[in-house]
Order: C-alpha cells, then sequence, then structure tokens
C-alpha cells in the first residue's frame, strides 16, 4: 500500500462491466517530501494514476491505495483493476530518524 | 521480502473492513547499512513494532489475507519480522 493525493475525478462513457457506476479518482503519489509535510504540486512531473474507490474519497483527501493482483481482490470475479483505495487516512504521523 | 525501517504509522477511520483494528505502519525500505532505498510503504502490522525498528516485509497478498482472515482482503504488505537490533552490522 501506497499514499496519494487525490486530485480528480475520471468519470467513462464506455467501460468494462466492472467499472459500470464506479468511481475512479486521479491520485498523485507522495513522496518522500509530501511524507513530511511538503505541500502536493497536482500533476507534478511523475506518475499519477487512477484508483478505484468505493470509499467515497473525494479531492484534496489522502488516500492509501494497492496497487497490483491485490487490488482486484474485493470483487466477486476477476476484474481488470489494478489499483484499488483501501484507506482515506485522517492522520500520517512520520518521523524518520534524523542522522 | 523487503528489509524496511519502521518511520510512522497512519491512522484511518475510513476504510476496507480487512483493516479495521490492524495499525498500519509507514515503513521505509532500507539496504543493508541502513540508507533509504525508494519512497515509503505502508505495510500491516501484527508485532506492533516500535519507531525506526528494522523489521521485513512480505509483499504476498496471500498470507496477509490470511492474517486478516479475509479471502477478498486487497491488502498486501504485512510486517513477518523484527529484525534483531544487536548493534552489530550484519556480515
Amino acid at each position: 500500500m501506497r499514499l496519494g493525493y487525490v486530485i480528480g475525478r475520471i468519470t467513462l462513457s464506455q467501460q468494462e462491466a466492472t467499472y459500470s457506476g464506479c468511481r475512479l479518482l486521479l491520485v498523485q503519489p507522495f513522496d518522500r517530501g509530501q511524507y513530511e509535510g511538503a505541500p502536493v504540486i497536482p500533476l507534478a512531473p511523475g506518475n499519477s494514476l487512477v484508483v478505484y474507490d468505493n470509499l467515497g474519497a473525494g479531492s484534496g483527501n489522502v488516500i492509501g491505495y494497492i496497487e497490483g493482483p491485490e487490488a482486484g481482490m474485493p470483487f466477486p470475479q476477476p476484474s481488470p483493476v489494478d489499483a484499488f483505495n483501501a484507506a482515506i487516512v485522517d492522520d500520517a504521523s512520520y518521523s524518520p530518524p534524523s542522522a | 521480502m523487503i528489509v524496511a525501517r519502521i518511520d510512522g504509522m497512519i491512522v484511518s477511520t475510513v476504510c476496507h473492513p480487512s483493516m479495521v483494528g490492524c495499525r498500519s505502519a509507514i515503513c521505509q525500505p532500507i539496504d543493508e547499512s541502513g540508507r533509504n532505498e525508494g519512497q515509503p510503504i505502508l505495510a500491516i502490522d501484527p508485532f506492533s513494532a516500535g519507531l525506526h525498528q528494522r523489521v521485513l516485509i512480505s509483499t504476498d497478498g496471500v498470507s496477509t489475507r490470511a492474517h486478516v482472515r479475509d479471502p477478498k482482503s486487497p491488502l498486501r504488505n504485512i510486517i513477518v519480522a523484527v529484525l534483531d537490533d544487536s548493534g552489530k552490522e550484519p556480515t
């Protein structure tokens, strides 16, 4: 699982059966600076990705998303989902060693 | 599996049902001499390891799903061991 900052939402017109009637979030992954509280630059050069969401996260939330085959586990049948929102983060305490 | 150092934890009230009651630790993968390697990841922590302790993370979902007893859980990273900080560098 990794943390990411929700910067938008995606709506689909044509989609696979799994994606019908779902919420998709545009997420900018955190790098170490953002863990320490640096401001998030939406659409910074990097890898923003689309995450399947059924928890109701909105723009500005920090979420914990999971990538890979495990992201398709919660669905009844095998599904083409590779990024799944597992948690909306309320608070993160991050204190790396200073040395 | 990944060797990592615990750098913090997150609190999340709205989350997947299989995550309820699990402690989620922010872990920073490190190399053998302790330098940071890549971006931090989150892992389920059944051992309540302390801050800056070195741990072993399994990134295979099977052991995590067995731990949270939910075959439909999307969770993936789980801490499977807390490394011994005997002060001696691993040879």
